[in-house]
């Protein structure tokens, strides 16, 4: 992929019998296809930028010899930090730390599809009961969806159902919450349970089409379930269905679920108005069911168990400053300090701040950490579970960086839409970068009208989620904001 | 009929709702923000445009709908039976907010005194930027084409120059261009409208709230546009006879734009090129403004219609006498009506005697 030039790009329009300027606007909304494919891309999401990421970018770019290098928001390898693409290949290379759970048992690799058939792989899907017994078990199992805003994976099953034929089934792989890898280790390890998962939703919503949404860096995931694919057509389990792969193209935005359709439209990933929801109104105007890797790939579990004995799990991304930076199943009520405890090694030193769940979760003290995960018990501390990407940060790396890096991020990755997005994010990230000067850009009072708005107006998740770190760092780390004079209201 | 997305629904049957506490009615599926309007209730707008798909883009417009659990834009929500709407104090306001916001994209919002909706909304709800946005200077834009101009910093990402260019025209020469802080409105690749499939209609320049794009032979003019003189008229340069606004400087008495209204008739508010911008020959000098013959002395000299009419017969008669009817030949003008073409032709045939008639329309 890319450069894709201006001369490449109305190329590809005439032969396309589309207009000009509409191909251009798609092009230009996606990072990689303005990039030659042997740029360096180096990593400077927050674990990474924790880690030492522009040491990185800056040793890259002076031994760079012609080749682009470029720093890239989160690359879903943050157990590595710091990482960096060059070309296609992953750097350091890749290693897994993951533990055994029941539901995905990660410690296992599947190379083909009889390794997985050896785990009793497909058992499930051989033997499906029917959709009104799957919903109940869904509903049973307490399952909400993992890829971050944890609707209850049963009901949404249950709506796609009401809806008309024909209905799609898009599996959600672009993986890009920072401090993410949870996916690409179901992916890379296990493709082919993803995959029953997906064959699963297929059959319950009648779907002869299934796509995964697959983000471009994921080049070891994209081999994987291209082989599993291929080994799944020809032992027949595709009779009758068709599974396409569509590969991303850098936009952090089109994993939410209608900019995700958008994008696979072949247009700006710009997420749609909701109502109407993708379940009513999805691919191509159809009903949809959108789920995540992660989401899916517990589905053939709890059907096997029954919802009800299923162990209420999820896999935790744990990354920072831990000994063993991994992908671990747990229960979704582990505490932190469990979680960096017992399965990553413990912390490498004294901890400042954890993100529980991903960019838009918000940010923790260290009081937090026996506090349960759950999306209940986090929301008395003003957070959420997110996508289950725990970052920890050590005592030496400033809350304020962590939050401007956050703010930052999320002002690059807003598709611009809508107002309070476009604007606020780049406004809290200037405050931000003023108080680190001393400076006050804002007073504290109208900071909170502009968190307000933004998470009361924006048009998606990505707008209306960013406050919560914000809000948490007013609430856990006031004296960094005292500049900013009294809070309008008791934080 | 009207038209929900891309289908269209028998007209539609009226639906009670609470507007503000009050009762109202409205026909199923009418976008809120116009229910509204005709109970009174003014919910300001910058992303839409009737012309155009709703969009739900700036969030000015976003009301407090019982049961959503967050405010909805009542540009893109469409009324239904019960639907409880609330626009005053007793939900929370965002509209000073959001303007504030906007204003801090900008080095300066209001760079050429033209209309511009951002600007009287930041005067109504008393807004000011906080700051500037460090990176709030975006590139400037200079095309070589005489009609339009582009202001980038005026901008507001409203798309709605875009999505005309898209749903209405469909020349899709302007692209929004990338995204997050880096977006901007360009024609497509940043070229000059010259280079891309633009026809210079202008219709992009008339959906924009801040004036960011605009008349170009209207720079220098210091005069804030807004104390113009709108006088209604009909362009004269083809037979689809689009009606226009002349919009006229009551100082000079010269028109100074043309502009057009969505509810006008065969046009509905959209231009071509000759009729949006090729009025300059209203004031030229060179314009004819009475009937010329050539005299003796081989100069034109002014005279009466009665008389230019009597000289341009016989001139015609004699050479129907001399070399027949044959010899003449009638072309009529792309700026006549079907009515006035229908009369060219019958003047052709009856009255001279030649079948040799064609409008230039025709090509
Ligand atoms: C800005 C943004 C980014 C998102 N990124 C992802 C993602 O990378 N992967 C994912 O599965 N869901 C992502 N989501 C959530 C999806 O919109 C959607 O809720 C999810 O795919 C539904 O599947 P689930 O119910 O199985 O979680 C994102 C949401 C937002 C607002
Ligand atoms: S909230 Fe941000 S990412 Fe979402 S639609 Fe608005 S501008 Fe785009
Ligand atoms: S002036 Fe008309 S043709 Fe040119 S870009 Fe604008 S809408 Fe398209
Ligand atoms: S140029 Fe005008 S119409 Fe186009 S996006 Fe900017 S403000 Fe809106
Ligand atoms: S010349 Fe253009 S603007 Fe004038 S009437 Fe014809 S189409 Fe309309
Ligand atoms: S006018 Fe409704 S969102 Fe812009």
């Amino acid at each position: 992929m890319g450069p894709l030039t201006p001369e490449l790009s109305d190329a590809v329009a005439d032969h396309m019998n589309i207009r000009r300027g509409e191909v251009h606007e798609v092009v230009s909304f996606y990072s990689f296809l303005r990039v030659p494919v042997d740029a360096v891309r180096v990593c400077i999401g927050p674990v990474c930028d924790c880690l030492g990421a522009k040491d990185v970018l800056a040793r890259e770019q002076e031994q760079a010899n012609g080749v682009p290098v470029l720093g890239v928001e989160c690359l879903g390898h943050c157990d590595l930090a710091p990482v960096l693409l060059r070309g296609d290949t992953v750097e350091p290379e890749v290693t897994y730390r993951a533990n055994d759970g029941p539901s995905t048992g990660l410690a296992g690799w599947d190379e083909t599809l009889a390794d997985y058939e050896a785990r009793g792989g497909f058992e499930v899907l051989r033997d499906l009961p029917a959709p009104e017994r799957i919903v109940e078990e869904l509903k049973a199992s307490g399952l909400t969806g993992y890829g971050g805003a944890g609707f209850p994976t049963g009901i949404k099953w249950e709506a796609v159902a009401r809806e008309p034929h024909p209905r799609y089934v898009v599996v959600n792989a672009d993986e890009g919450e920072p401090g993410t890898i949870k996916d690409r280790y179901v992916m890379e390890r296990r493709p082919y349970l993803m995959l029953e998962g997906m064959l699963i939703a297929m059959r319950f919503a009648g779907a002869e089409h299934g796509f995964v949404y697959l983000r471009e860096e994921y080049g070891t995931a994209r081999a994987r379930l291209t082989q599993a694919i291929d080994e799944l057509r020809q032992a027949g389990h595709l009779d009758g269905v068709a599974v396409e792969m569509v590969v991303g193209a850098g936009a952090y935005i089109c994993g939410e679920e209608t900019a995700m359709l958008e994008s696979m439209e072949g247009r700006r990933g710009m997420p749609r108005l909701k109502p109407p929801f993708p379940s009513e109104v999805g691919y191509l105007g159809r009903p949809t069911l959108i789920n995540n890797v992660e989401t899916l790939a517990h589905i053939p579990a709890i059907l096997r168990t029954g919802g009800e004995a299923w162990p209420h799990v999820r896999l935790w991304s744990v990354s920072g400053a831990v000994r063993e930076p991994g992908c671990y199943e747990a229960p979704v009520d582990v505490t932190l300090r469990r979680l960096i405890d017992e399965h990553a090694g413990g912390a490498t030193e004294e901890i400042g701040a954890i993100v529980p769940g991903g960019a838009a979760s918000g940010i923790l003290p260290p009081a937090a950490l026996d506090a349960p995960l759950t999306r209940d018990a986090l929301r008395e501390w003003d957070v959420g579970a997110g996508s289950a990407g725990v970052q920890v940060f050590p005592k030496s790396y400033s809350p304020l960086r962590l939050l401007a890096e956050t703010m930052r991020f999320f002002a690059e990755e807003s598709c611009q839409k809508c107002t309070p997005c476009r604007i606020g994010n780049r406004g809290m990230h200037h405050l931000l970068q003023e108080l680190e000067r001393g400076r006050v850009a804002m007073s504290r009072e109208q900071a909170e009208e502009w968190l307000d708005a933004m998470a009361a107006t924006s048009i998606c998740g990505l707008g209306q989620g960013a406050p919560f770190p914000m809000r948490a760092a007013f609430r856990y780390w006031p004296e960094l904001f005292a500049p900013l004079g009294e809070p309008s209201r008791m934080a | 009929m009207i038209r929900v997305g891309d289908t269209m629904i028998p007209m539609a049957r009226t639906v009670a709702f609470t507007l503000d506490g009050q009762p109202a009615s409205a026909p199923e599926g009418e976008l809120l923000v116009h229910a509204a309007a005709r109970h009174g209730v003014f919910i300001p707008t910058l992303c839409h445009d009737d012309k155009l798909e709703p969009y739900g883009g700036c969030r000015m417009c976003v009301v407090g709908v019982e049961g959503s659990p967050r405010p909805l834009p009542a540009c893109a929500t469409r009324v239904a039976e019960g639907m409880v709407v609330s626009t005053d104090s007793s939900v929370p306001q965002y509209q000073r907010t959001l303007t504030e916001m906007l204003l801090a994209e900008h080095l300066n919002p209001d760079p050429g005194g033209r209309p511009n909706e951002l600007v009287d909304l930041a005067e109504e709800l008393a807004a000011e930027a906080p700051f500037i946005l460090p990176d709030a200077k975006r590139e400037p834009y200079d095309d070589r084409n005489r009609f339009m101009g582009y202001d980038p910093d005026a901008c507001i990402l409203c798309n709605r120059c875009v999505r005309y260019t898209q749903e209405v025209m469909q020349c899709s020469a302007l692209s929004l261009e990338g995204r997050g802080p880096h977006a901007r409105i360009v024609p497509t690749h940043g070229y000059s409208w010259l280079d891309t499939e633009c026809e210079l209609c202008g219709g992009c320049l008339s959906a924009c709230p801040t004036g960011a794009i605009y008349e170009k032979f209207e720079e220098g003019t210091e005069r804030p546009e807004r104390t113009l003189e709108k006088v209604k008229s009909t362009c004269t340069f083809c037979g689809v006879g689009c009606q226009i606004d002349l919009n006229v400087d009551p100082e000079t008495q010269r028109i100074v734009k043309v502009t057009s209204e969505p509810h006008y008739v065969s046009n509905e508010g959209n231009l071509c090129v000759k009729g949006r911008f090729a009025f300059n020959f209203v004031h030229h000098p060179d314009r004819l403004t009475e009937p010329l013959v050539r005299g003796e002395d081989g100069e034109l000299h002014p005279t009466t219609w009665e008389h230019a009419f009597r000289v341009a017969a016989e001139g015609l008669l004699r050479v129907k006498e001399e070399h027949g009817p044959q010899a003449i030949g009638v072309l009529s003008s792309a700026r006549l009506t079907m009515e006035e073409n229908f009369l060219i032709q019958k003047l052709a045939r009856t009255a001279l005697g030649t079948n040799s008639v064609h409008s230039c329309e025709a090509t």
